[in-house]
């Protein structure tokens, strides 16, 4: 007798599965935030009536949805979270009457009882006619029948929205809100000659959906920039010094690219389905034959001795201008360089991060360690020569056990804390002072061979 | 790479994946493979492989033929390593190039099941314990999987397992988009039905190498005989039969965020029930022991690295080394077969006769005065260079060396070699000498007067390479021995005889 209204209750769960979606489109952005409009139709009778919207993110922000269509004005929104489960569902039953059915354990048969559920406080009392039991006190087998479940309790979070309608009719409302669990970041690989100084790049946009829900055939639309943080204040400690790997000089070229504002936009050019659980990738770059160069980098931190030659960075430069570049804006990602092998395939040779890159941008990436150009500072001798005055003369070894002569970017940090009256005495090679706090030298090392650098600092510690 | 194709339960999960695209191309395992092998990048010194936590990494690079039909097609790739970090995929030779990688992370599971099919008609199945009936009933899920299951019957609605019969749920169909494991697929749009040969490549974790470095001295004592193994290791669960092999030394420069964690938990199926305390003892009453989950679980996979199989082969087998970039690249030069959850063992260096020569070596303070007499480290030296018989690069890795002794090998010390490039020192650490010892001591005449001593208790002399610590404010002056400078300390090399001694006399310059 009950399976009738069971089936008539089907409709709605059937909603609760795939396919409630109407016409969706999602602007994610890279921190993961996405924006989803859907576009649904819906019949409403004149008057207010309450809508539910199933399939929407499970990881909603409820507070941002807003919902728009003809004739149709908002009364309340709601976001009902309590959940179904069988705890739940007993307590709601506290005070009402359920159907026992027990199994005897012998033969078999079953009996069934009405009883009302009088607590759930650790245990469950019943009150079976004039009896007062624990159910399943004596541990056999007893099922529970309840004859409804509560109207506010749901098998999802589910937002409904109380609307306020002038006329009845099917029409088209469109729901939208902000939703964390998607975003995106772009992922490149790059195929670098050394020999004929060129890169290829190829660039992915990489979606990722943990949201719980599977966004159908969307129209998506990505933009390269964060609409919610001002950049963190400035820390107190001064910051590391800045490791390889990132723009060196921002550009000043816009890319042709659509734009909103300051951010750029890369719509993808047909509708996907980003599914729960997802990971998506769709290309947005392909260049061939870029200019590129290798270089060697070594920092040293402050005026301190290695005991140890240490290896120099490889950093790879390349330019994303029009010019000899990449020609376009990159959003922030990873860069994966490949390089070929003696037999011609592909071998990795490792990854770095780029922030959001303007185009007509400077870029050196740290790939790695170079196992043949290495490099060794050493003091030499420090003395005092003043009360807060103090001599020190550093030698740096560089060694090189490539056939090739190379040139390396040699950098001494630490030479002032905020002080900026560090002097350099004498310097064996003519160096560029980049800041107080460190200055440069392009060292050329022949090949298989090595250079000695000297330099003394006269500095306040 | 599952040779044996497709289970149809496999086949079934392809096709219902995909509902929006007309066809799926289902490609089961790559004909060729190439493997090149990592290491960590934070095990710098060398370090031994922990078998169970595998920290480097791998690029497979695959090739594997596919028919794919004029259109747009889904080609899924399976039998590649779990691993995988999905966003470094890349997938070439497709007329059609690629339109989109996916990489779907929704696994079929128990809760999956109760997750996919909520609001949908399963059937519920109780079996009475007595007298085994079976009985079976329609139901619809109405909640879960993280809470509990509840049901909706006919009778009205019941919470899944907490009755203490016998029950479980039936499902006539699977939900839409689950796979037996994380999948890889790519979207293509060919102009024409074609079989062609595709290359996938692709980074994957669980993957490491290491150098292992044996030394032996020749029993004249002058030379000595160097030998590595290059262990290769792979713990996945996936073997790569006749795999073209390389191993690249070198650090590499790693991002963290390697989009190989981007998936989330998966959820999880609890079948909790209302509070079941009885007047009876808790212990005995609290457990409402849950039925199995209904669906029989996915197999497991292999537990990770049980019982690694060593294999070691035949040593006149070496690795040849060939540039990549500033990367050293070594390649097995005949395919070989990584097995899953296994380890491989190839020669990697072998230099036989290379001449060292044997120190004690010690750093001390120039200040502090200590009787106590100290050992000293013996060291053996030698050059990385064709002249002495080396002259290749040396990667980074454990030293273990062994001197000959009662007609046997004995080992004498184990220690650390860094990555050695052409023209480099190298040294490896042969343990430490209780014979030669080393003293600091103030003679007490005057106060700023320090007398070191070196004795050596050997019936044979030795050579001893002291470094001394000196302070900018102290100088050392006047010492009685001739010093020279290294890495920006004093250096005393003195040559100590047999059963002898030899001392140095210097004083430290007045404080202030």
């Amino acid at each position: 007798m009950r399976w009738l209204p069971l089936l008539l209750l089907a409709p709605s769960a059937a909603a609760l599965a795939q396919g409630a979606q109407g016409d969706v489109s999602v602007t994610i952005y890279n921190d993961d935030l996405a924006l989803v409009q859907d576009v649904r139709q819906i019949a409403l009778p004149a008057g207010r009536s309450r809508q539910e919207f199933p399939d929407v993110s499970a990881m909603i922000r409820p507070e941002t949805v807003s919902l728009n269509g003809q004739d149709i004005g908002i009364v309340e929104q709601n976001f009902d979270y309590d959940l179904l489960s069988p705890d739940k569902l007993m307590e709601k039953a506290v005070g009402q009457v359920v159907t026992i059915v027990r199994t005897n354990p012998g033969s078999g048969a079953e009996t069934r009882e009405q009883a009302r559920v009088l607590a759930v406080n650790g245990g469950v009392v019943l009150q079976i006619g004039q009896r007062i039991e624990v159910l399943r006190d004596d541990g056999l087998p007893v099922r529970v029948i309840f004859d409804k479940v509560p109207d506010n309790l749901r098998a999802r979070p589910t937002l409904s929205v109380t609307v306020e309608s002038a006329r009845a009719g099917t029409r088209a409302a469109a729901l939208s809100y902000l939703t964390p669990g998607i975003g995106w970041k772009a992922d490149y690989v790059a195929l670098f000659d050394e020999k004929a100084g060129r890169i290829d790049v190829q660039g992915w946009i990489t979606l990722t959906n943990r949201t719980g829900t599977t966004f159908a055939n969307a129209g998506t639309l990505l933009v390269a920039g964060s609409p919610q943080g001002a950049p963190q204040p400035q820390r107190w400690i001064p910051a590391p010094p800045p490791r390889p790997g990132g723009i060196r000089n921002a550009g000043t070229q816009s890319a042709p690219r659509e734009r909103l504002g300051d951010y750029y936009l890369y719509p993808l050019k047909e509708r996907t389905t980003i599914a729960d659980r997802q990971t998506k990738q769709v290309s947005f770059l392909d260049v061939s034959g870029a200019a590129a160069r290798k270089a060697y980098e070594y920092r040293v931190g402050w005026l301190a001795t290695n005991e140890e030659p240490q290896s120099a960075d490889t950093v790879l430069k390349f330019s994303s201008s029009a010019e000899g570049g990449l020609g376009d804006a990159l959003p922030a990602g990873t860069v994966r360089v490949y390089m070929r092998d003696a037999r011609g395939s592909p071998q990795f040779i490792g990854e770095n991060a780029i922030p959001h890159s303007p185009m007509g941008s400077e870029l050196a990436l740290k790939t790695g360690d170079a196992f043949d150009v290495k490099a060794k500072p050493v003091v030499e001798a420090r003395e005092r020569i003043g009360t807060s005055r103090w001599r020190t003369t550093m030698r740096y070894t560089l060694t090189n056990a490539r056939p090739d002569a190379v040139t390396v970017d040699l950098v001494q940090g630490g030479l002032d804390w905020g002080w900026s009256d560090t002097r350099i005495a004498s310097e064996s090679l003519k160096s560029e002072r980049q800041a107080s706090d460190a200055t440069l030298w392009h060292v050329p090392v022949p090949g298989n061979g090595e250079t000695t650098l000297t330099a003394t600092f006269e500095t306040r510690y | 790479m599952s040779p044996g194709g497709l289970s149809p339960f496999v086949a079934a999960i392809a096709l219902l994946a995909t509902p929006a695209v007309a066809t799926t191309v289902v490609s089961p395992g790559p004909e060729r493979v190439s493997v090149t092998i990592y290491r960590d990048p934070d095990r710098s010194g060398g370090g031994t492989l922990d078998l169970r936590w595998l920290a480097g990494f791998a690029l497979v690079t695959e090739t594997r033929t596919v028919t794919i039909p004029a259109g747009e097609s889904e080609l899924r790739f399976e039998g590649v390593a779990e691993g995988i970090v999905p966003v470094s995929a890349i997938v070439t030779g497709l007329p059609g190039g690629v339109v989109q990688k996916n990489r779907d992370a929704r696994q079929l599971s128990a809760a999956a099941l109760v997750d996919g099919s909520l609001g949908r008609r399963v059937t519920i199945r109780r079996t009475n314990p007595e007298t085994g009936r079976v009985v079976e009933e329609p139901a619809v899920i109405r909640a879960g999987p993280d809470l509990g299951v509840i049901l909706e019957t006919k009778a009205g609605f019941e919470a899944l397992g907490c009755s203490g019969l016998p029950e479980k749920l039936v499902y006539d169909q699977l939900p839409p988009g689950l796979s037996s494991r994380p999948t890889l697929s790519v979207t293509t749009r060919s102009p024409a039905a074609a079989t062609v040969k595709v290359s996938l490549s692709y980074l994957s974790s669980g993957f490491d190498w290491s150098a292992n470095y044996v030394a032996r001295v020749a029993p004249d004592g002058r030379t000595l005989d160097l030998f590595a193994w290059l262990t290769l290791a792979n713990g996945n669960g996936e073997s790569f039969p006749a795999a073209d092999t390389q191993a690249v030394a070198g650090t590499l420069n790693r991002t963290r965020d390697d989009g190989a964690r981007d998936d989330g938990p998966d959820p999880q199926l609890r079948l909790q029930c209302w509070p079941m305390d009885s007047t009876r003892s808790a212990a005995e009453s609290m457990t409402p022991v849950p039925p199995p989950p209904p669906p029989p679980p996915p197999p497991a996979p292999a537990p990770q690295m049980a019982a690694p199989d060593v294999v070691v082969t035949a040593a006149r087998f070496q690795a040849v080394q060939e540039e990549l970039g500033d990367l050293k690249l070594y390649r097995v030069p005949e395919r070989v077969t990584i097995a899953a959850n296994s380890q491989k063992q190839i020669a990697l260096v072998q230099k036989t006769g290379v001449p060292f020569e044997r120190l004690y070596t010690a750093t001390v303070s120039a200040e502090l005065g200590d009787a106590q007499s100290k050992p000293t480290a013996i060291l053996l030296r030698t050059k990385n260079v064709v002249a002495r018989q080396l002259g290749v690069p040396l990667p980074s890795g454990r030293v273990a060396l062994f001197e000959q002794a009662a007609a046997r090998d004995i080992l004498v010390g184990e220690g650390q070699l860094r990555d050695t490039a052409v023209g480099e020192d190298v040294e490896i650490a042969a343990g430490v000498s209780e014979q030669v010892r080393i003293a600091l001591t103030d003679p007490g005449a005057d106060p700023r007067e320090r007398l070191m001593t070196l004795t050596n208790a050997n019936p044979f002399p030795v050579k001893v390479e002291v470094l001394i610590r000196t302070s900018p404010e102290r100088p050392m002056e006047r010492p009685s021995v001739r010093l020279d400078t290294k890495n920006g300390l004093r250096l005393w090399a003195a040559p100590v005889p047999a059963n002898g001694s030899a001392t140095l006399r210097y004083r430290l310059k007045p404080n202030g």
